[in-house]
């Protein structure tokens, strides 16, 4: 049996498995047909070889270590731009969360300009029995933080915890402006000395109360976190007071 | 006088103790090589190889050094060698090069669209000595030009010395029919090049 096209070149290559190598060769040494198309193929491979060096280029000389130098620079100029981000992101808001900061006015000017307006809302008479009673209700998303903009020298907030998938926030008729933007509920309450009623989903993730700055309520998922004493099912009941006062 | 081979380390010492001493210091622990020493040896033995395999593929020197040094930095800051090093190389060489070829021409097609007829009013070589040698560069250049890709990759690849199983992988092709696979690319190209001693 001759060799095929296949054995031939793999001879030529050295790619055939020592036995098939072994045996090859013994054929080979007995017949002269499979010798002469393995003398042919071998000259049409130099050939061959020798034309594509007449395309060659002089071999550009360059070092392992420069390149594994530049492998590393690559590394580190990716770090050095995520912490100079990071820098700058850290740098920007000290400078915005800075007391009497001008930038806090300029970034509000800002997003004001590019169109972006935090949704106004005036309480509006929700139904139910009472008609004095306004409020707003709202979907707390991942993050939520309903914020009293004064601390009240009376009054008091009930917080509950509710099946629904809103955050509602109920008030007299007429003591306080809501403004909703993003992860936020804006309470403007000052100079009021009423009572509020807050509702929370269960399901919220994660929602914050907050007066004048100060932290009075948390549930991060199930968690509750309060300075107040509760009993449980009981709905929570802070007094409007900044928190420490 | 006697070589570095009799000269203790530590002063004078007793025989036996000198002895253990030396016995110590030549079975000192084999240094494993490192990701960054493979990687030299990587670098070394096959840079030249993948940058001619793509200078012969494209006629581009520069890009063909770029592209590969390219693929040698991704292999770096991949922190660890792939199985099969070699062919992992030439795929990624052969992405990066493909990608360079398509933005490219995409840029010269609408930067130049009429580069092609410039190409084909090229004057005629000069008959001189070194224009036969320019002559025959090109009938291998446009030979290998006309080959399909699969040939002209497996022809340059074999003529690198890369193994079967190499360029199996990096072609993706069934590794048994390599060999009549490459025997078929080298006659077709040698076809393409005595063919074009009769163009003009």
């Amino acid at each position: 049996m001759h060799l095929d096209e296949e054995q031939v070149q793999r001879h030529l290559d050295r790619e055939l498995t020592e036995s098939a190598e072994t045996s090859a060769r013994e054929h080979l040494a007995a017949c002269a047909d499979c010798r002469r198309r393995v003398a042919e193929a071998e000259e049409e491979m130099n050939e061959v070889h020798g034309l594509l060096r007449l395309v060659d280029h002089p071999m550009p000389a360059i070092r392992a270590e420069a390149v594994a130098a530049r492998a590393r620079w690559h590394d580190s100029a990716w770090l050095r731009r995520a912490a100079g981000i990071l820098l700058a992101v850290g740098i920007g808001g000290a400078v915005y969360a800075a007391p009497g900061s001008p930038v806090r006015g300029w970034v509000h000017a800002m997003v004001k300009r590019i169109g972006y307006r935090a949704e106004q809302v005036t309480p509006t008479p929700m139904r139910g029995p009472d008609s004095r009673i306004a409020g707003i209700a709202v979907d707390p998303g991942l993050k939520l933080v309903i914020l009293f903009t004064s601390p009240q020298a009376a009054g008091e907030a009930k917080v509950s915890l509710t099946d629904g998938t809103e955050v509602v926030v109920r008030a007299p008729l007429g003591v306080a402006t809501f403004t909703s933007g993003v992860d936020q509920l804006v309470i403007d309450n000052r100079g009021s000395l009423a009572s509020f009623e807050i509702q929370i989903p269960r399901a919220a993730p994660w929602v914050e109360i907050r007066v004048a700055g100060g932290s009075l309520f948390l549930k991060a998922g199930a968690q509750i976190t309060t300075n107040q004493p509760v009993e449980p099912q009981a709905p929570y009941i802070f007094p409007l007071k900044a928190p420490g006062s | 006088m006697d070589g570095p081979e009799s000269v203790p380390c530590h002063g004078k010492a007793p025989a036996g103790l000198f002895a253990r001493r030396r016995e110590g210091a030549c079975a000192l622990p084999k240094r494993v090589p490192t990701f960054h020493d493979r990687f030299v040896e990587l670098f070394d033995a096959h840079f030249p190889r993948l940058c001619r395999y793509l200078d012969r593929l494209s006629g581009e020197p520069d890009l063909a050094a770029d592209v590969v040094q390219e693929a040698f930095v991704k292999l770096y800051r991949r922190g660890s060698l792939p199985d099969a090093p070699e062919a992992w190389l030439i795929s990624v060489a052969m992405n990066l090069f493909r990608n360079v070829k398509t933005t490219r021409s995409r840029r010269r097609r609408l930067l130049t669209p009429a580069r092609s007829e410039w190409s084909l009013s090229d004057p005629p070589p000069p008959p001189d000595e070194a224009v036969t040698a320019e002559s025959s560069r090109r009938r291998v250049r446009l030979a290998l030009d006309q080959l399909p890709d699969r040939e002209r990759r497996m022809l340059l690849l074999q003529a690198e010395g890369y193994s079967y199983r190499d360029i199996a992988e990096a072609l993706d092709l069934n590794e048994a029919s390599v060999g009549a696979l490459l025997a078929r690319a080298r006659r077709a190209f040698r076809k393409t090049y005595e063919e074009s001693f009769g163009a003009p």
